[in-house]
């Protein structure tokens, strides 16, 4: 007879293993005639290059162009700009006592601002920030994200780009985390556990903290900075492959190659798509806006208390000289240790020209992860991420002057 | 021989990847694991409650994992819970349409001597591939339970919940005892004899 | 006649006969010796393949492929 526990362990051959599973299955299951499906044919052809490569462009560009136009075009261009500047900032700057006092200047900003941007007050610029603009973004991509996601979609999309990936040591798999990144870091830092070896998870997760911005910094990115996304995008790529490939030949380690179950198509269930996109949302609210309030707080604090304008001063020639930047660009770098999206709507109120706008959001994105991403790689190991900061800051040094030498080189500079 | 587990037992969820472990889980506990469509979806394991007539037991939703011998970070989360949980009830998933590496990771986990009962889930996908799997041989010739679930619409949840208390422990050798035909069949006695026969399981 | 895994054509089946190394992952994926299988696509400029077992779809690199010996015909 059989009791609970105490069957004693025993431990087969993997060949007596599947001789077992064969023998099982031979007695349990029938396999009928099986017809193909639609979801079947789609599924060769957008994994065949001929037909899939094209068709993952585009996908990519109907992701963008739908993010583009329903985040900033429809809802924040639309709605909240009106809401916020034209009725909220008034109201806020006649309704609330005492445009002198530090209360004032904390909570509402400017008095004279005309835009909830330029005020740089908590409930100014940090709710528009977050409510106005972040929020579309982060809601349009997350819901077509988790569509992606539940389709089956991103495994096929990852054969295609293991061609590419496998040259700078890792490979098509790594799209995972890339894509999640592209929502928000910190889930991403994670999944780069579906990696295989040490080294492909450094790698993935230094070069994740450093070139893949999240969706609110795009949906910032998209609002104020419409026409300078593509240059700091491709900057960001380019500096992905290039230091994908330094660093591969730098760690040492296995670089294995592309493993992976190939799932069938499916449609994905309403109900499972509203329960993760409400949960993401949930979490960019909880979490997420009260960070944007607080960066707001803390910047207006480290000016007041002359912080911010000693350090500009002391980091001119590294800004000036080495980067080519203005460097009251030091405000805004601070402010994106909380928050990426933050650092760049305030960097959007700064003068200066285009080359140096987009050197100064890449500079944004490069520079260090926020702070819930670093918290996030310590916990996947101090060691790790001791080392990544450190590659960081070499990248930054490194890549921030490239791109000072090729504006140069082109003469915007 | 067959006393019901006690209160407080821990359930691990282990399975391939991909096969419907997070949508059982949420299922099961009413928690919010992320569920998508592609392998290696779950990298880190979450904890849940599943209160099943007036017991309550942990569920732990576990990384999917091909076999026990890990290729990446994700699957040594799998392994290393197994083996920090040594005394917790395995909660073998398996995909009905993938049932022979299902059937191997299973009987890896199996040879560990633990108990066992086997969800056999995506039963609908299976269907409109015509594909048929017979879960009450399955669960003849393994001695352990095996319910027939969908994940996706919760079809088989409910029985699949009241028969965790019944996993049991497998002896491989009577295993390969049984699929040789030599009649073993007396050690099935009692499999189901904490079934409250509500009958909705049909057996 | 026999064939590495990874000169099958498009469409082009077969049934494994050996895996050389890195047996143990495919294995446990569900591709071992005596299983039929059919090759889905192959990427260019030695890019992954994918093949097909049974209900299974796998996508593995090329120098994996060039692992698994296949017999054709
Ligand atoms: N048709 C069908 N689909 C299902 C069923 N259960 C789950 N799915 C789908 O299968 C996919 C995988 O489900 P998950 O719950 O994420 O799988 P998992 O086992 O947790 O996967 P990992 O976390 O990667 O190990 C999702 O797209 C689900 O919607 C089912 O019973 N039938
Ligand atoms: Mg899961």
């Amino acid at each position: 007879m059989q009791r609970l526990r105490g069957v004693r362990p025993v431990k087969l051959t993997t060949n007596e293993r599947w001789d077992l599973v064969d023998a099982i299955a031979e007695r349990t299951v029938t396999v009928g005639t099986y017809r193909q499906t639609i979801g079947d044919i789609l599924g060769e052809l957008t994994v065949k290059p001929a037909t899939g490569i094209p068709v993952a462009v585009a996908v990519l560009y109907a992701f963008w162009s739908i993010f583009g136009s329903f985040a900033g075009t429809l809802v924040t261009d639309g709605f909240m700009v009106r809401l916020f500047d034209d009725h909220w900032l008034p109201w806020l700057q006649a309704a609330w006592p005492g445009p002198d006092s530090l209360l004032y200047y904390l909570a509402v900003g400017d008095p004279l601002a005309e835009t909830c941007f330029e005020a740089f007050g908590m409930l100014t610029s940090g709710l528009f920030v977050a409510i106005g603009v972040v929020l579309p973004a982060v809601l349009i991509f997350y819901l077509m994200m988790t569509l992606l996601e539940d389709s089956g979609y991103l495994p096929r999309l990852a054969v295609l780009m293991d061609t590419v990936l496998h040259r700078i040591g890792l490979h098509g798999y790594a799209i995972i985390p890339a894509i999640l990144g592209l929502g928000c870091n910190v889930p991403a830092v994670t999944a780069t556990r579906i990696l295989e070896t040490r080294k492909q998870r450094f790698m993935m997760m230094t070069l994740l903290a450093i070139f893949i911005p999240c969706g609110a910094q795009l949906g910032v990115m998209r609002d104020v900075i419409p026409d300078l996304v593509g240059p700091v995008m491709l900057y960001l790529i380019c500096g992905f492959g290039i230091f994908g490939f330094v660093l591969d030949r730098i760690i040492p380690g296995e670089n294995p190659e592309i493993l992976i179950d190939v799932p069938p198509y499916h449609w994905p269930a309403w109900e499972n798509v509203a329960r993760k996109l409400w949960t993401r949302t949930k979490g960019f609210l909880k979490e997420a806006v009260p960070f944007v309030l607080f960066g707001v707080l803390l910047v207006n604090l480290l000016y007041l208390a002359g912080v911010i304008g000693a350090l500009a001063d002391l980091f001119e020639p590294l800004f000036v000289t080495w980067f080519g930047v203005p460097k009251e660009t030091v405000g805004p770098l601070i402010a994106a240790f909380l928050r990426k999206d933050l650092a760049v709507a305030q960097l959007s109120t700064i003068a200066m020209t285009p080359y140096q706008m987009i050197t100064s959001v890449v500079l944004i994105s490069i520079y260090f992860p926020c702070v819930a991403t670093f918290v996030m790689m310590l916990r996947e190991g101090w060691k790790q991420m001791l080392a990544a900061v450190g590659v960081l800051f070499a990248v930054v040094f490194v890549y921030g002057g490239l791109i000072h030498a090729a504006g140069i080189l082109m003469g915007v500079a | 021989m067959n006393e019901p587990i006690d209160t407080g037992t821990t359930v691990l969820m282990v399975g391939n990847p991909n096969v419907g472990k997070s949508a059982l889980f949420n299922r099961l506990t009413g928690a919010n694991a992320v569920v998508s469509n592609y392998p290696g979806t779950t990298v880190d394991y979450t904890e849940g409650t599943l209160i099943e007539a007036h017991r309550t037991c942990t569920i732990i939703d576990v990384p999917g994992t091909y076999s026990l011998t890990p290729r990446d970070a994700a699957e040594e989360v799998a392994v290393r819970l197994l083996g920090e949980y040594p005394g917790a009830v395995v909660l073998l998933v398996l995909d009905a349409t993938r049932i022979e590496r299902g059937l191997y990771l299973a009987l890896e986990v199996i040879e560990r001597g633990v108990p066992c009962i086997i969800a056999l889930n995506m039963t609908d996908a299976a269907h409109d591939k015509h594909i048929s799997v017979d879960a009450a041989e399955m669960e003849r010739v393994l001695g352990i339970p095996v319910i027939e679930t969908t994940a996706i619409s919760g079809e088989g949840v409910k029985q699949l919940a009241g028969m965790i208390r019944n996993a049991k422990a497998a002896d491989i050798s009577a295993i390969s005892g049984r699929l040789n035909g030599d009649g073993a069949a007396e050690e099935m006695v009692a499999l189901r004899s904490g079934c409250s026969g509500c009958g909705v399981c049909g057996r | 006649m026999r064939k590495k895994l990874s000169e099958l054509a498009f469409g082009e089946t077969g049934v494994v006969t050996e895996i050389l190394a890195s047996g143990r992952e495919l294995n446990c994926m569900g591709l071992r010796k005596g299983k039929g299988l059919k090759m889905v696509t192959k990427q260019p400029i030695k890019g992954p393949v994918v093949v097909l077992i049974g209900e299974v779809e796998i996508a593995m690199g090329i120098r994996m492929a060039e692992q698994v010996t296949v017999e054709t015909g």
